[in-house]
């Protein structure tokens, strides 16, 4: 990891802890805001994609995928920004699956660093693992206390781990496999 | 190509182009290090970082991806281990953006222009220059296909790679596997090999070079097959035995003409005459199945020239360059492998910047411009001026 990597993953990670604190400061209002910037968020990186897939990859080979990956990204973005008119419980509810969905994917990768051998798929593995733990319960509790205060609040913690992690990660020495 | 390949095959090469023993043995040291002359060890010499020929992977994990660092970057890997073939190539698709035709440009194959001029100016410099300059050669047969700028579009293979094994029955297919291990060495007899990670990003490390293909180009022995990124869904099929052959006659034509034998250097040319009588022995160490060639070619340079060749030694001219007097460096061994490399550096680079692109940075006429933040360069200048 550069340096200019470990910079923004520790400007992402500060970043996730104001949104988390915003939610515990305004739990009534907050979650609007959540979704609005990851609706933002996935706008402004599947425009990227789609940018990068006309000017690059349209001629690579198997580059089409980057085409695929920007229209579903697109597409999310454009559903989560549709979710914030919806009622409180479906947007919380939606940000906890995006989050349980976060968790599946660093799973599948952590999978995939483990077929190749690669030594941090530990690492990955416990993240996702908590992660798709994290959201099943708070969903789970928070419906059956009918308390959407207590879904907001554990979301906000969600976000404390995840930048933690994102924190943690800028700071850690990375090994890499490089071909020289 | 594989540290092997470059210090004692090229030893072997200059025997055979008619160098002596002690020639042969410090151009053969030369070449092998543009291999370790990066940064941190012109650091440790107090050397110019400017002329550093590579970078270590500790270098590299810390390298930065924005322009400046990747035009550093394209640099060094263009300039010493990926010799763009053809910097005015068009792609083989119909539309393209020029920043994909930028990259498209830069892909390593022999037999180009700029190997030409990489001779051409080696010529009357010296052994170090030679050196550098059969590294480079070298490279262009090894690094085909792969171009010196970290690039997806370009670099990523597509998964699917069959490495094909001669033997009784004729020709065997075998799928290659890949992974990522950086303690466990390549499995021959299974095709297990390390590769680097894959990144989505343009511009990631990971995306440098032949790292997605792991060690496969440094295998004097390998046959296999691939889609290329760039090749429009056109198969290629990568004959290692063949390319080394090749590299190891057009170094001995090469080194015949930087020796003065012969009045030029023509591309396309090979010496097989200069290895007729030992071809069965070559072709039996390229060819053999191992991830250490070394022993193999020691003993041919040792048959050839008569003499004991020594094991590389990194600290051999060190001590000479870090006590030599400020105004004497550029006398000693290493000052001049400095000033040769300077000087690929800087042929390359004006090269690419001729040719419309940006990728290895900007070029200026010092002559009109001054030296800006390229002090370096000046002793290149000097050189070139006496």
């Amino acid at each position: 990891m550069s340096y200019f990597q470990r910079i923004k993953g520790i400007i992402i990670g500060a970043l996730l802890l104001i949104l988390a604190a915003i939610m515990f400061v305004y739990p009534k209002q907050s979650y609007y805001i959540v979704a609005a910037v990851l609706g933002l968020s996935l706008l402004v990186y599947g425009f990227r994609m789609l940018w990068f897939y006309f000017t690059m990859a349209r001629n690579m080979v198997g580059g089409k995928t980057s085409l695929y990956q920007a229209i579903i990204v697109l597409d999310l973005a454009l559903f989560t920004g549709s979710v914030t008119t919806m009622s409180n419980y479906i947007i919380i509810i939606y940000l906890l699956g995006v989050y349980a969905f976060s968790g599946f994917i660093e799973i599948a990768r952590a999978v995939e660093s483990k077929r190749f051998s690669s030594p941090n798929w530990k690492y990955k593995l416990i993240n996702g693992l908590i992660m798709v733990f994290a959201a099943v319960a708070l969903t789970v509790f928070g419906m059956v206390k009918g308390n959407l205060d207590l879904l907001v609040y554990g979301y906000a913690v969600s976000l404390v781990y995840t930048a933690i992690m994102r924190i943690v990660t800028s700071l850690r020495k990375t090994a890499i496999v490089y071909i020289q | 190509m594989n540290s092997d390949f470059h210090y004692y095959a090229t030893y072997c090469a200059a025997i055979l182009a008619g160098y002596s023993h002690e020639e042969s043995a410090d151009l053969a040291y030369c070449d092998r290090f543009v291999d370790l002359c990066s940064k941190t060890m012109l650091f440790k010499l107090k050397g110019p970082a400017a002329a550093a020929t590579t970078q270590f992977p500790v270098e590299l994990v810390e390298a930065r991806t924005d322009i400046s660092g990747l035009q550093d970057i394209t640099r060094i890997w263009s300039s010493f281990h990926f010799l763009p073939h053809d910097l005015y190539a068009e792609p083989p698709h119909k539309r393209c953006s020029k920043r994909y035709k930028s990259k498209y440009r830069l892909i390593c194959n022999p037999n180009g222009e700029l190997v030409k001029e990489t001779v051409k100016i080696a010529k009357g410099k010296g052994i170090q220059a030679a050196g550098v300059a059969m590294h480079v050669l070298a490279d262009t047969w090894a690094h085909r296909y792969f171009a010196g700028t970290p690039s997806l579009v370009i670099n990523n293979p597509y998964k699917e790679y069959k490495e094909l094994i001669p033997g009784e029955d004729g020709i065997t297919e075998r799928k290659i596997s890949f992974r990522h291990s950086a303690t466990s060495p390549d499995d021959l007899d299974r095709s297990i090999y390390t590769n680097s990670l894959y990144s989505n990003s343009e511009t990631s490390i990971m995306n440098l070079g032949h790292g997605r293909a792991g060690h496969l180009p440094d295998y004097s022995f390998i046959r296999y097959k691939y889609l290329p990124a760039w090749g429009n869904y056109e198969e290629i099929l990568k004959d290692n035995p063949s390319d080394y052959r090749h590299a190891f006659c057009q170094m001995i034509t090469a080194m015949k003409y930087l020796r003065g034998e012969t009045a030029e250097f023509e591309l396309n040319t090979y010496d097989w005459d200069a290895i007729s009588e030992i071809e069965d022995k070559i072709d039996e160490i390229i060819c053999k199945r191992q991830l250490r060639s070394a022993d193999d070619w020691k003993a041919l340079g040792e048959q050839l020239s008569g003499h004991a060749l020594e094991d590389f030694d990194i600290e051999k001219y060190q001590e000479e360059y870090t006590s030599a007097a400020k105004d004497k460096k550029d006398d000693t061994f290493l000052g001049k492998f400095i000033i040769a490399a300077l000087a690929q550096k800087s042929m390359v680079t004006n090269k690419i910047y001729e040719s419309g692109s940006k990728l290895a940075g900007k070029s200026i006429d010092y002559s009109k411009k001054g030296f800006g933040g390229m002090k370096a360069y000046e002793k290149l200048v000097k050189e070139v001026g006496e």
